[in-house]
């Protein structure tokens, strides 16, 4: 009570000090959401890479995806160490080409429903409706990603637009922060159709829709390196196609991420480290102004350390109520930024615990810190000298 | 018995670079307990000095000279830690300063429960000496108010409470009534008097008004940084300050 009493005196100066470390907290918390963001996206991709190679024509990222021939497909399940391998056809959902946003495009996904034996790893999980099956493999369902479906205002019964193409959502996937949450999953089948359909016409005619793969999922077995089986897929397919696994993912987006994460949290402890400053100088204000105050207590048998502890906490408690107002506006911005992007399915915070408590504490141990140095001073004071102070 | 004993108590203050002050040059001070003693001397005398060094809120100088003595109750506090110095001020003595010097954001008794908090008391047990202590000095209905809505009076009579709360060894007063109109000076000094009858309690009182010193048991004057008037003359209730007088 006495310390808010202490923080209520001078409020001007406090209120300033608190604004300062607050905004700083709230580019922490903003940044560090996005990193998070950034983060699940690109582990998510890791860890799906991690049992399989993907093989396709041309880069991955590179976001031209041409065609493979089905014919390939036998050949690969011949090699030794595949457990199976399952053709898939992903395209951008939007037709014009037009995909810029940060973080992962909107995509079209078409598998054959079981496909992957039971060994893809990385499941999703629904939240309302059901998994594509294997009867669906001829008509035109769609399961949706979190985000996806809230951009389309879709529910599980409703009926969506894919490029021209009317499907029937039938299921709806929870939300896992990383690229399905802005997927349309279809069958086969369908997504062939639709790819075709993408093509110019002159190629159109000279491609049969049931004979074409934008990529290869491909499961080692048991025991195998992915690496190995990279290096026997290269050997049989030639260098035309690309052979994708978790390694060259992480050596792809891993670096990315960690510079990344650098940089925001960089941005954000520079404001922090003036928003420190400005304690230092409240605190040492709030130390010279009291100085008889702390000259009377000492008289009265105030210890050193008391005096210091004093000082500290009060410093500790304008990082405190900084840090959770700085909290409050940042995540408040998150959720507002969220809003606004998800329309545009650009959901690019994401605000965890973890960051949550890491400001706040940081916040105020910053606080703390900051207080140290005139606490320090106030209790060397002498107390004749302190009292007599005007 | 001494409660108080001092032995060249030396104090040179340094202003400047060769601005040096000897506000105490060797003096020789005894307290009985349950004495009234003023200390009376002009300004400039080392008055103030003394009561610090006897307060222990200085140190008298050790670097040259006898070696100074300070005795409270028997022990050698004279070159005490800032710490042991700082616990025996919260524990075994009591403050009084001309400007009251009541910590400005906290009530009347918020201020006297400081005193018991540094004396280690705390919780009920120390509300409860603080409301004791403030209804000693006629203060109860005023315990919840802050120091700016009190009088000088009042501000002085709770500073009074903070210095008794403890029930301290010794209470030292600095111009107790300096800042108070003389019928305020006289419910203070009343006030002093009667814990000294009632309860036996020391008190050391700083002053430059005459008044004050005559309502005291004896007057230590003082003059040029030495004791010129140990005031032993006067009747004192105690027996053996006649034998610290032969020897002074």
């Amino acid at each position: 009570m006495r310390l808010v009493r202490d923080l209520g005196r001078r409020k001007l100066r406090t209120d300033l000090t608190i604004t300062g470390i607050a905004i700083g907290i709230m580019a922490l918390v903003v940044f560090g959401s996005m990193a998070n963001k950034m983060n699940a996206l690109i582990g998510g991709g890791s860890k799906y890479y991690q049992d399989k190679a993907i093989v396709s024509v041309g880069s991955m990222f590179s976001g031209t995806i041409q065609p493979l021939a089905l014919a390939d497909l036998d050949k690969i399940r011949g090699v030794e160490g595949v457990a199976a391998a399952t053709p898939s056809v992903d395209m951008l959902l939007s037709s014009d080409g037009a995909a810029a946003s940060m973080g992962t495009p909107e995509m079209i996904t078409g598998n054959i429903p079981g496909g992957d034996k039971g060994l893809e790893t990385f499941r999703l999980e629904l939240s309302a409706g059901r998994d594509l099956t294997a009867a669906d493999a001829t008509t035109k369902v769609t399961v949706l990603g979190a985000d996806l479906a809230r951009r389309l205002n879709a529910k599980v019964g409703d009926t969506v637009t894919l490029r021209g193409v009317k499907f029937a959502v039938v299921g709806v996937w929870a939300p896992t922060l990383t690229a399905p949450d802005k997927d349309a999953y279809v069958p086969l089948v369908a997504a062939q159709e639709l790819f075709v359909k993408s093509l110019p016409p002159l190629i159109q005619s000279k491609v049969t829709a049931s004979e074409i793969a934008t990529g290869v999922t491909v499961y080692a077995t048991k025991g195998t390196d992915p690496e190995l089986l990279k290096t026997r897929l290269t050997a049989l397919l030639g260098g035309s196609y690309t052979v994708m696994t978790g390694k060259d993912f992480d050596a792809l987006l891993g670096s990315f991420s960690a510079i990344f994460t650098l940089v925001l949290t960089g941005v954000a402890m520079l404001s922090l480290l003036v928003g420190g400053l400005s304690t230092v100088n409240t605190m040492a204000m709030a130390v010279a102004e009291r100085t008889r105050e702390i000259g009377i207590k000492r008289a009265i048998g105030a210890s050193r350390w008391r005096i210091r502890r004093e000082i500290v906490f009060e410093a500790s408690a304008i990082g405190l109520i900084s840090g959770l107002i700085g909290l409050a506006i940042g995540a408040a911005m998150t959720m507002l930024f969220n809003d606004l992007g998800r329309a545009s399915g650009n959901v690019l915070f994401e605000l965890t615990l973890g960051t949550a408590a890491t400001a706040l504490i940081f916040a105020t141990v910053l606080g703390g810190i900051a207080g140290f140095v005139p606490a320090w001073h106030a209790s060397r004071l002498d107390p004749v000298t302190a009292l007599r102070y005007e | 018995m001494a409660i108080l004993e001092g032995r060249n108590l030396r104090k040179t203050y340094k202003l400047g670079r060769r601005n040096t002050v000897e506000a105490l040059k060797g003096v020789e001070i005894s307290i009985e307990k349950g004495e009234m003693v003023a200390i009376m001397g002009p300004s400039g005398s080392g008055k103030s000095t003394l009561m610090h060094i006897l307060g222990l809120l200085h140190t008298p100088d050790s670097n040259h000279g006898p070696a100074p003595e300070l005795y409270l109750g028997g022990e050698n506090v004279a070159d005490a830690s800032d710490n042991a110095r700082t616990k025996i001020r919260a524990r075994r003595m009591g403050f009084v300063f001309q400007d009251f010097n009541l910590v400005p954001t906290l009530t009347a008794i918020e201020n006297v429960m400081l005193a018991c908090e540094y004396a280690g008391i705390k919780g009920k047990q120390a509300k409860a000496a603080a409301i004791e202590a403030l209804g000693l000095v006629g203060l109860t209905d005023w315990a919840d108010h802050k120091p700016a809505e009190l009088s000088g009076g009042e501000q002085q009579r709770v500073s009074i409470a903070r210095a008794l709360v403890n029930k301290p060894e010794i209470i030292l007063a600095d111009e107790p009534t300096g800042n108070l109109d003389s019928d305020r000076s006289a419910e203070v000094l009343a006030l002093f008097r009667q814990f000294n009858r009632e309860q036996g309690q020391t008190i050391v009182l700083v002053t430059h008004d005459s008044d004050v010193g005559e309502a005291c048991d004896r007057v230590i004057k003082m003059r040029d940084g030495r004791i010129r008037d140990t005031g032993l003359h006067t009747t004192t209730p105690v027996m053996d300050v006649q034998a610290t007088a032969a020897t002074a």
